[in-house]
């Protein structure tokens, strides 16, 4: 085989699967620049930064914010805390309980969340109800069950993290420390945790990102705390809105954000270390000064130039105002809708004198004719309303009461031309 | 000298299990001594330096430091401070801080521990070193601090877990005088851990030579080379020919062996073995490759073994000669170079000579693995 | 053991011991084992309004299981067949997105795994991103490019494959990109983890004695490979017949997920001993089945997660 076409059709699925990868969230992302109702990237209406303040204006999603910050905090310090003591149990447990120890520390990141959601909520039931406690009390509170449900797995990620570091772990600093007359604590605090910052640092910024977007265990136990991942699913689930979107692209700006302050911190980090040995070698001094934070870092490179194309997006859109080209796209739409409807009356017409024409001969056939598109429309949206899949698409191809200037017949993907700002309402 | 403070073991047993670590060790240590355990991998004597830094619980008898008895004292409350085989330098503190970190334990301030650093830097000649990461230094300097970090918790005792083990010959003999000075300079009792015949030889005041488990000998580094108790002792310090076989006669403090393939030969009872041996017993007679003298041609005297020389080479200070014995027996002979010139002897049959008090029966037991 | 438990406390200290002792068992006891066994309890009990349970009534039935076998008492069926269906419907489409994501990731996964240079990490980086996105936005975004309106739809009609749009909903290939999407990174991870460690001189060798692609992949690198395969597969199935998000949102309407049984359950009908049932045989079948898998291809447990 030709190594050339090899290379190329690597490189071609290289490029098919980023897209998959990709291009959901690139095409997610666009849509919440276009005014359009129902989000989508084409057809191009017209540019807007609307759904960003009309997210802004959301109660329940601020609200969920809020819960899903206070429950990360949570699950953070939960999960952190017993993954390092379930890897530091693992590094000394007795040899014949390790395999049985690690495979129910490690069960949790296989079990369904639905199954740990359930049996979280249905074991502290239990002891709530066994302690005679009320509906109202601690153990029944949603961010409660939420956290401890979550940190049922999420403890298993960061156990694995944690003790990835930890087998590198030389117990004799440990053991020095004492020596040197320290206690467990000092020593601990001292030699241990800093060793294990970096990873308790991975953990928990993975401890964080799972119980952010975590749905499956969260749903059956959050009670009266919604996190944001809950609220985004009734959303989506009940009327999706470029507002989503909105909030999707901040998500992935700031995704990209971090992932690229990462980069460029490890990188500058490598640079130094560098440097600084290349000094050790050379002269001996105490300082060592520092290279620039930009000298060989690509990544920090790439960083600024986001943030400067952040910077300016955000200071267009506060300056842009797309009221003129919705406008347009309004009385254009109106326009054709009103073509249309000529169109449709013209035929109306030509049919009518056509059947006045006919009426003699077939006055029931001709009529039965021109009604039969409509049900078949009606037929298209019937079954969207079935639970659970009420579809957001559906309700544009229904003729929407309250929105629609022309009620219009036909079947155009976007009959109606709405005025953003009124659509905060409908997605509930 | 005994200004320090003395170790002692009593009756100390260690058990891992069924398996026995250390057995029965009694051992003194005087105060302000350089003190060494010696023994191949696995003998127990890491074991026992754990068990005297606390962080091993003997399984019977008692440590002893300075007459206290450290029963239940964990290794943070001990007067002891351990200097580790791979050294433990904490890798994310600077060399500063690692000196002085049994001081930030105790709370003292940045600038007492920065000017402690400062004199304990000057000490293992590492002036201005303080801000670096132990990863900046070389493998000498490391060492040098670790020493640094030991003296600056003040200890009592000092311990060392084969601390040389992972430096190269040159420094590593550099090394040995350097712990000899800061030992005799600092005054404190050294323990020191190591399988390195020649390391225990050249800096310790007395030796303790171990073999799984057990304690064969305990005494100065001369007494063990020359005067070796038991089998082991006498094969692991120091090269020797071991000559096998039964005690004949014994005729005060030499005895008469029926080697197995050797012949009759006379020789020194070692010192803590006379009076032990009687006719009859198995025993063993070691002579050192040195102690022989390739006799002239013709002329024998009391003693003198006869063999072929199979091989030679040649290791600058000295030749050594390979030799068979009757029946095969292989005899090692070193000769010191004095710019003699040497002919080859291979394949020609010489007369070996040893004198008597060069010559050690102990009775017969294990020997050390090659 | 208070041997084992004397030696742990003296080398941990008592008080960082204890510590310890305690969050590890709070862990495997608490949120581990005691809810799991609980939900066991549960779903051997028959729905009680609070204040009957521990009452006469409250006695140990096999009514919830029967329910999903029979259906309802007097139902109009011999067999509980809506909900049967959907149960197997559920394993079938889970092993389908596994195989699915295995074709999709290992190619990947190899490229990544056994290619130097600088690039890597860029793509390193281009994967993992994705999945810091919140799995909901992760679906709603599938669901706007498969929409009938959606981007797929107007490329494929713009250039003349379809003449109506396509309902990539109804037909459930929404709900299967869906969650071969969502679980493309623990596919790729644990068989990017082993290939790496690879030595790239053993393929080269292979290549050297005149075998072809396929078979060095046959013979060498899955070979070697297998045990992060099996512990991307055993992920990936667990993860997508577990899934909810993506059948809620990405799901046809006539096509349940079993997990959206559990959630009726729960939620709608208020029946969670019924809900716990479901949840059990679910669990239960999902770890049967990976085991027996596991156990055909000769793969420990221990390699998991690795």
């Amino acid at each position: 085989m030709n190594t050339s076409f090899l290379r190329i059709s690597v490189w071609v699925y290289l490029a098919i699967f980023f897209a998959y990868l990709l291009g959901p969230l690139v095409i997610m992302s666009i849509t919440a620049f276009n005014s359009s109702e129902f989000p989508r990237a084409t057809p191009w209406e017209c540019l807007t930064f609307d759904w960003f303040s009309a997210l802004f204006q959301d109660q329940r999603i601020l609200n969920g914010i809020k819960n899903s910050l206070i429950i990360g905090l949570g699950t953070v310090v939960l999960s952190v805390a017993m993954g390092l003591a379930g890897a530091l149990m693992l590094t000394q447990i007795w040899p014949k309980l390790r395999a049985s120890y690690y495979t129910i520390i490690i069960a949790p990141i296989l079990i369904p969340g639905v199954v740990l959601g359930i049996s979280t909520l249905v074991f502290w039931d239990r002891i709530n109800r066994f302690l005679g406690l009320g509906a109202d009390s601690f153990l029944s509170n949603g961010i409660f069950l939420t956290v401890i449900g979550q940190s049922t797995f999420i403890a298993s990620y960061c156990m694995l993290v944690l003790v990835a570091r930890l087998q590198r772990y030389d117990v004799a600093l440990t053991e020095a420390a004492l020596d040197l007359g320290a206690t467990h604590a000092q020593a601990f605090r001292k030699i241990l945790l800093p060793f294990m910052r970096p990873a308790i640092a991975s953990a928990a910024v993975l401890a964080f990102l799972a119980s952010f977007e975590n749905y499956n265990t969260t749903t059956f136990t959050f009670g009266e705390y919604p996190t944001l991942t809950i609220e985004l699913a009734q959303k989506v689930r009940y009327g999706i809105t470029p507002a989503i979107s909105a909030l999707a692209f901040i998500i992935v700006v700031l995704t990209v954000f971090f992932a690229l302050l990462n980069e460029a911190s490890i990188k500058r980090k490598e640079v130094v270390a560098a440097a600084r040995r290349q000094a050790t070698v050379g002269e001996v001094t105490g300082k060592v000064r520092l290279p620039g934070f930009f000298t060989g870092n690509a990544a920090a490179v790439v960083l600024v130039v986001f943030a400067i194309a952040t910077i300016s997006v955000v200071g267009t859109a506060t300056v842009y105002s797309p009221a003129q080209c919705i406008a347009d796209v309004k009385e254009q739409k109106r326009l054709e809708a009103e073509k249309r409807i000529q169109e449709l009356r013209k035929k109306r017409e030509e049919q009518r004198k056509q059947r006045e024409a006919e009426q003699a001969e077939q006055a029931e056939q001709g009529e039965a004719q021109q009604s039969a598109p409509k049900p078949s429309n009606n037929s298209g949206f019937g079954n969207v309303f079935a639970p659970n899949t009420l579809s957001g698409e559906g309700e544009d191809d229904v003729p929407d009461t309250d929105t629609d200037e022309q009620p219009s017949g036909g079947n155009g993907g976007f009959g109606g031309a709405f005025d953003p700002n009124s659509l905060q309402s409908p997605s509930e | 000298m005994s200004a320090g403070v003395g170790v002692d073991l009593e009756n100390l047993w260690i058990r891992f299990g069924d398996f026995v670590a250390v057995r029965d060790a009694n051992v003194n240590i005087n105060g302000g001594d350089f003190f060494s355990f010696l023994g191949p991998s696995g003998c127990g004597k890491t074991t026992i330096l754990r068990a005297v830094s606390g962080f091993l619980e003997p399984s019977e008898g008692n440590v002893l430091i300075g007459g206290n008895n450290m029963k239940g004292i964990g290794p943070n409350k001990r007067p002891t401070a351990l200097i580790f085989q791979n050294l433990a330098l904490f890798p994310l503190m600077k060399v500063w801080e690692n000196i002085t970190f049994s001081m930030e334990i105790k709370g003292a301030s940045s600038a007492e521990r920065r000017k402690r650093a400062d004199e304990l830097l000057d000490m293992i000649a590492l002036p201005d070193q303080g801000d670096k990461l132990p990863s900046e230094l070389s493998g000498g300097q490391r060492q040098r601090v670790a020493i640094a970090r030991a003296l600056c918790a003040e200890p009592d005792v000092l311990l060392l877990d084969e601390p040389l083990s992972a430096l190269d010959l040159k420094l590593r003999q550099h090394m040995r005088t350097e712990l000899r000075e800061i030992q005799k300079r600092v005054g404190i009792t050294f323990i020191y851990i190591t399988h390195d015949q020649g390391e225990a030889l050249t800096m310790s005041d007395d030796i303790a030579v171990m073999r799984a488990g057990v304690i064969d000998q305990i005494a100065d580094g001369k007494t063990i080379y020359n005067d070796p108790s038991t089998a082991f002792a006498a094969s692991f310090v120091g090269e020797n020919n071991v000559f096998r076989g039964k005690v004949k006669q014994v005729m005060g403090s030499e005895a008469l062996i029926t080697t197995n393939r050797s012949g009759d030969l006379v020789a020194r009872i070692s010192t803590a073995n006379q009076g032990k041996m009687k006719e009859g017993d198995e025993a063993m007679m070691f002579i050192r490759p040195e102690a022989f003298a390739i006799a002239p041609d013709g002329v024998t005297g009391d003693h003198f073994v006869t063999a072929s020389v199979t091989h030679e080479e040649f290791e600058g200070n000295v030749f050594n000669i390979f030799t068979e014995g009757e029946g095969g027996k292989e005899i090692k002979v070193s000769i010191p170079n004095l710019g003699q010139s040497f002919e080859s002897h291979t394949g020609q049959a010489i007369t070996l000579e040893y004198e008597t008090r060069n010559a050690v029966v102990v009775p017969a037991g294990e020997l050390a693995a090659e | 053991m208070p041997g084992f438990l004397k030696e742990f406390l003296n080398r941990n200290g008592t008080g960082m011991g204890l510590a310890i002792l305690g969050l590890v068992l709070f862990w495997t006891i608490g949120l581990i084992i005691l809810p799991q066994l609980s939900m066991l309890d549960f779903s051997f009990r028959p729905n009680l309004p609070p204040p009957e349970i521990g009452g006469p009534k409250d006695v140990y039935t096999l009514e919830n299981y029967k329910y999903l076998v029979y259906g309802p008492e007097g139902g109009s069926q011999d067999y509980n067949v809506v909900d049967l269906r959907i149960f197997f419907r559920t394993l079938i489409a889970a092993v389908c997105v596994t195989i699915f994501n295995l074709i999709l990731c290992y190619p990947i996964a190899y490229y990544l795994g056994q290619t130097k240079g600088n690039h890597i990490r860029v793509f390193a980086l281009m994967l993992i991103i994705p999945y810091w996105i919140n799995e909901i936005l992760r679906a709603f975004a599938l669901r706007i490019i498969f929409g009938e309106t959606g981007v797929l739809n107007t490329v494929l009609v713009g250039v003349g494959i379809f003449d109506t749009p396509f309902d990539f909903i109804r037909n459930d290939i929404a709900l299967y990109a869906g969650l071969g999407y969502a679980y493309i990174l623990l596919m790729i991870f644990p068989i990017y983890n082993v290939i790496e460690s690879l030595d790239h001189n053993q393929i080269e060798a292979a290549r050297d004695l005149g075998a072809p692609w396929w078979r060095i992949h046959w013979r060498v690198v899955v070979p070697y490979a297998k045990p992060g395969i099996s512990s991307g597969c055993t992920m990936v199935f667990m993860l997508s017949a577990g899934a909810l998000a993506a059948p809620q949102i990405l799901g046809g309407p006539s096509s349940l997920w079993f997990t959206q049984l559990i959630y009726q359950q729960f939620n709608d009908n208020n029946d969670w001993p019924q809900g716990a049932a479901y949840a059990i045989v679910l669990l239960v079948t999902c770890i049967l089945f990976v085991l027996a898998v596991m156990r055909l291809f000769k793969v420990n447990m221990g390699d998991i997660g690795k």
